[in-house]
């Protein structure tokens, strides 16, 4: 058996927060350690517990009517300004980044010796990268969350990575290590 | 209707779908159901006020949460006279003579009896502990983002909500 992995792990495990392969890996401990065993149990009860609360708990009606006219009365105190500067003010990192992205393709624009039209695939990449840039600011213009960019490590790797190295868990990191190569029975 | 109407429009009910989330917060931060109240109304305007500042990229509930956590701990903080929390009083289960908290639906939803040992089980725990879990439970936040709304190591959470979730399962009888 394997060194036992630190309570706090315990708490995402319980909690559902790990990714597939760390979590694979405190599966495997718990089927030969009773100790870690109890120890979950009793987070699941505790997560259990909590679940009695009434989460979304009902408000006097009077309490939501001044809530919508202090609201309101806020809104009409807000300062004018034209929707385009509070867009940029809001979406102004998009922009920029677009700007780069712009600059970057006209950048690579062939010299003018080069003949006038991109070679077929350039020009279908260089379409593409403009789209995306306009599909990025029209999700901000609707107020859609645009999708960030993704780990580097599908699964949450480098996520996980670091947690394990914060927690400095030795035996659990070299499991998780073990399990990422393969070198797992 | 102009676009920015709109806008606000938006904005108010986006916020106003949070409030009952963020009042159960706040009552279980305070203690106190008219303080949590006016701390919920607050904290909305506040988001409001500041809705400008708030970047798409960001996690809404986190930004909003931790409007919420803060204006809490300006309320304790401003209050030191009295105890910390007055739960004995104003705990959701308490009953209080209080005009403005007569028959109000959360009386019997906060208080029912299901709830009640979870409730007392909550007010026996360190503030900072039950502030990771009532981040988890109304705020639906992970560990990850709790740590950004509190301030403190993502290690330290895990290690309050470790601490947190074991009490609760020795004090909550099993159903």
């Amino acid at each position: 058996m394997t060194r036992c992995p630190k309570q706090e792990m315990w708490v995402r495990y319980a909690a559902e927060e790990l990714a597939d392969r760390p979590r694979r890996a405190l599966a495997a401990h718990l089927e030969s350690c009773d100790a870690c065993r109890r120890e979950v149990r009793a987070l699941a009860r505790g997560l259990e517990a909590m679940e009695r609360l009434e989460r979304e708990p009902a408000l006097r009606p009077e309490m939501l009517e001044t809530l919508h006219r202090r609201l309101r009365v806020a809104a009409a105190n807000r300062p004018q300004r034209p929707r385009v500067i509070s867009l940029v003010a809001r979406y102004g990192w998009m922009a920029a980044a677009a700007s780069v992205l712009v600059a970057a393709l006209v950048l690579n624009l062939p010299k003018p010796t080069a003949p006038a039209v991109l070679p077929g695939n350039h020009q279908a990449e260089a379409i593409q990268e403009i789209a995306a840039a306009i599909e990025l600011l029209q999700l901000a213009e609707n107020g859609t969350t645009p999708p960030q960019p993704q780990n580097l490590f599908p699964g949450g790797r480098t996520n996980e990575l670091n947690l394990l190295l914060e927690l400095d868990d030795a035996g659990l990191l070299l499991d998780y290590l073990m399990s990422q190569d393969g070198l797992q029975g | 209707m102009t676009l920015r109407d709109k806008d606000s429009d938006a904005q108010e009910q986006r916020l106003v779908a949070y409030a009952p989330r963020v009042y159960g917060l706040l009552v279980r931060m305070v203690g106190n159901r008219d303080t949590a109240e006016d701390l919920t109304q607050e904290t909305l305007l506040r988001a409001f006020r500041a809705f400008e500042t708030y970047r798409p990229e960001g996690k809404f509930r986190a930004w909003l949460f931790r409007i919420a956590t803060n204006a809490a701990r300006d309320w304790l903080r401003r209050r030191p006279l009295e105890p910390a929390l007055g739960l004995d009083a104003d705990w959701p289960e308490a009953t209080s003579a209080s005009p403005r908290r007569q028959s109000r639906p959360e009386d019997r939803l906060l208080g029912g009896e299901r709830a009640s040992k979870v409730e007392a089980a909550l007010r026996r725990l360190p503030a900072p502990d039950r502030e990771v879990l009532l981040l988890r439970y109304y705020g639906g936040l992970a560990f990850n983002d709790i740590a950004k709304v509190t301030g403190e190591p993502l290690g330290t959470v895990l290690a309050r909500a470790h601490r947190a979730l074991k009490k609760m399962a020795e004090l909550v009888p099993e159903e």
